[in-house]
């Protein structure tokens, strides 16, 4: 037996030796170079080691604390609503007399499919002094004046918020609609004998059901919303005065835009996967399987 | 037989892999060696093929004359690709892939010589340098030496619209050498008796802060790259002005480039104060030939205050470490750093204006335009030119104008200025370390 073994053990190693190896060399390579240049300081191809000043630094550096503000706050606010629209267009789109199903699942994962750029310059147009936002309020006399939507910090990232919503739902209530589908209907229709209400069963049958989707999309929104770049890039490209800048953004500034420190730069790269990693936990501790 | 059949497959894989590698490699010999010994051939990178693009090839055109071996390719790419480009490759270290010459815009010149010593061609005794305008110059000069030639200039001026502003009662004269705060005035008769915008507004975009403090002799940053905010009377006129523009309701909002140009190609506004480049822009509204002249923009309410400044512009440099850097140099120098056929040429086909003085004495510079209403306008932007103050624009500009825009809300709304102003150094100085 041990002979067989480890004779198709070696034609399976020689399967996974190459791909681990490119693994290793464009993944993991980088990440360690990157690692050590967040340890570094200086500018463009000027470094010197400067040990964890960069760390220090990060703490007394306002532009990143507004970054990182903005951020979360896209994070806290967009994420929950955005995951519970999901879920209702998906429980909503999961009813079984529900007629032109595949008409309305359709429009609703479209936006997913749109590239980031050309909606967030939609966005942007949508949402000018003369866009038709402001047309539409003040035809239906909502409003008198037009409102200067990316002008003013608040409503700038409302549109953010808006916009991030709009491109991402689909996406979330595609995985909602599939487990809910795997949902044994006998469950359902046990509960209706037991006198239990639409409402109860959506909150006390569905949503405990898909809890382990739930997890999955709420660690891949957070992870995503952390590295929000291009949105906030063509719609406000990070005002006005810098308040709706993301990390990432602020990563993207300090290499290409100022004059380039990538040890700094890095050192904030690292600072993203650090909160991403503390947030999943949280999130793993909170709604994963107890063991 | 399985083994045999996984282990041909993963040599066929790797070969693969290998033959990939090893292909690119060859090409790029191929090209360093037609390089040195056919025809002479120098690379360029730029980001407008219909304006600097454009300028190689007339360029290129007048060099082959005397020397027919010469060839030149342009490779062109969007701006921010081309920094991009660069920076990563000077950071990494790879020289391989970077062309002789490239384009840099003229705020990246210092951050671009300090960020990668060695790496640019030093031009101070290559061309002469006291043929262009001295603003030009001295945005090219880091710590003694020249770094490239210069190319376009920003200058700017004020255009309008002559039946607008006739509308509400004002002639060109009214419009030459006034100060800000007659500007304002005038905008706000404007608005009220044709309801014309006198301008727009971005908060987002620093080039009407620029072009302010420029016109004043100073800049956002020190020439030792200190925060130039505190006590700087030109900086707190600069925002004074802005406010008062903001605060008059002259203004129209607007948030980004295309609403910009927008609004004046709709005739939404009456005046643009821009660069000399935004001629072809203002001239894209057809219906509105023979409506538009310029003046010089209006100057500031200080002593050192002139009714000229610059808005962006860019120059040459050669990578010193390319191979036919020599070549590239002598190409540079003779045409762009030294023939007055070279700008007359470049007007006459692009609109491009450079800043070669004994250019600006020919016939190409002294033409009228018909839709500026007959205005000599080449000649009167190339003598502003000659006004605009020269200014170190230093190496951290972009970092000083992203403290500012993070303080300008609070400042539009009221906020005490000398507080603002402090507040701003500090988040420079604490950007900068």
């Amino acid at each position: 037996m041990g002979g067989k073994w480890n004779k198709s053990s070696l034609i399976g190693w020689q399967f996974v030796a190459l791909p681990s190896a490119l693994i290793l060399l464009f993944s993991f390579y980088p990440m360690v170079q990157s690692l050590l240049l967040s340890f570094q300081s200086g500018k463009g191809t000027v470094y010197s080691y400067v040990g964890i000043d960069n760390y220090i630094r990060l703490f007394s550096d306002p532009m990143f604390l507004q970054a990182v503000f903005n951020t979360l706050l896209y994070l806290v606010i967009q994420v929950p609503i955005m995951l519970f629209l999901g879920l209702l267009i998906a429980h909503l789109l999961n009813m079984p007399n529900l007629r032109f199903k595949g008409f309305y699942r359709t429009a609703i994962f479209l936006p997913c499919v749109t590239s980031l750029v050309s909606y967030a310059v939609l966005f942007k147009s949508i949402f000018s002094l003369d866009g038709i936002a402001n047309q539409l309020l003040m035809s239906l006399h909502i409003i008198n004046e037009p409102i200067a939507w990316l002008m003013d910090p608040v409503w700038a990232r409302i549109v953010i918020i808006a916009a991030i919503t709009w491109r991402w739902t689909g996406y979330n209530m595609i995985f909602y609609l599939s487990a809910m589908q795997n949902i044994d209907p006998s469950i359902y229709e046990a509960a209706s004998i037991d006198g239990a209400s639409k409402t109860r069963q959506f909150f006390s049958i569905t949503v405990p059901m898909l809890k382990p989707i739930l997890l999955f999309t709420a660690i891949i929104s957070t992870n995503g919303t952390l590295q929000l770049f291009d949105e906030v890039v063509n719609i406000t490209n990070g005002g006005p005065g810098n308040s709706t800048m993301t990390i990432s953004q602020y990563i993207y500034n300090l290499s290409f835009v100022y004059t380039p420190n990538f040890g700094y730069a890095a050192t904030v790269s690292y600072a993203i996967v650090i909160i991403v990693a503390v947030l999943a936990l949280i999130q793993l501790k909170v709604g994963g399987e107890k063991r | 037989m399985k083994k045999v059949l996984s282990v041909l497959l993963l040599v066929t894989l790797t070969t693969a892999l290998l033959a990939a590698c090893g292909s690119s490699d060859s090409k790029s010999e191929n090209a360093n060696n037609a390089g040195n010994t056919g025809k002479k051939k120098v690379v360029a990178w730029a980001w407008d093929p219909s304006f600097n693009g454009a300028a190689l090839k007339i360029a290129e055109d007048l060099y082959k004359k005397e020397n027919p071996d010469f060839e030149l390719e342009v490779v062109d790419m969007a701006k921010t690709d081309l920094e991009q480009k660069l920076n990563t490759n000077l950071a990494a270290g790879v020289k391989d892939g970077l062309p002789d010459i490239i384009l840099v815009n003229d705020p990246n010149i210092q951050k671009y010589v300090t960020a990668y010593p060695n790496t640019f061609a030093d031009f101070t005794d290559k061309a002469d340098f006291s043929q262009f305008s001295p603003y030009k110059v001295d945005a090219l000069t880091v710590d003694g030496k020249v770094y490239g030639v210069p190319f376009d200039i920003g200058v700017t001026g004020m255009f309008y619209r002559t039946d607008i502003l006739e509308e509400a009662g004002f002639t060109a004269a009214d419009l030459e050498n006034i100060t800000w705060d007659r500007y304002i005035e005038i905008g706000q008769i404007v608005k009220e008796k044709t309801g014309k915008y006198m301008s727009t507004i971005n908060p987002n975009d620093e080039a009407l802060t620029s072009i302010l403090l420029q016109s004043g002799g100073s800049w956002y940053i020190t020439p030792e790259n200190k925060g130039n905010f505190v006590d700087n009377p030109v900086m707190t006129e600069t925002l004074r002005v802005y406010k008062a523009i903001a605060d008059s309701g002259i203004a129209k909002p607007v948030t980004g480039w295309s609403e910009f140009v927008g609004s004046f190609n709709a005739g939404d506004v009456a005046t643009v104060v821009s660069g000399v480049w935004q001629i072809a822009s203002i001239m894209d509204a057809k219906d509105q030939s023979g409506k538009w002249a310029v003046a010089p923009i209006p100057r500031l309410n200080i002593e050192q205050g002139v009714n000229a400044s610059n808005e962006g512009g860019s120059s040459w440099f050669v990578l010193d470490g390319s191979a036919n850097k020599e070549l590239a140099i002598d190409f540079l120098t003779k045409t762009i750093g030294g023939s007055s056929e070279f700008y007359e040429r470049f007007l006459n086909e692009n609109g491009g204006v450079g800043s070669y003085i004994p250019a600006f004495s020919s016939d190409a510079y002294s033409q009228t335009s018909e839709f500026f209403g007959g205005q000599a306008i080449y000649k009167d932007f190339t003598e502003w030119s000659t006004k605009v103050p020269g200014i170190s624009l230093g190496m951290y500009t972009q970092e000083a104008k992203d403290a500012l825009k993070n303080e300008l809300p609070n400042i539009l709304n009221g906020a005490d200025l000398t507080q603002s102003l402090a507040n701003i150094q500090k988040l420079f100085e604490q950007q900068v370390r």
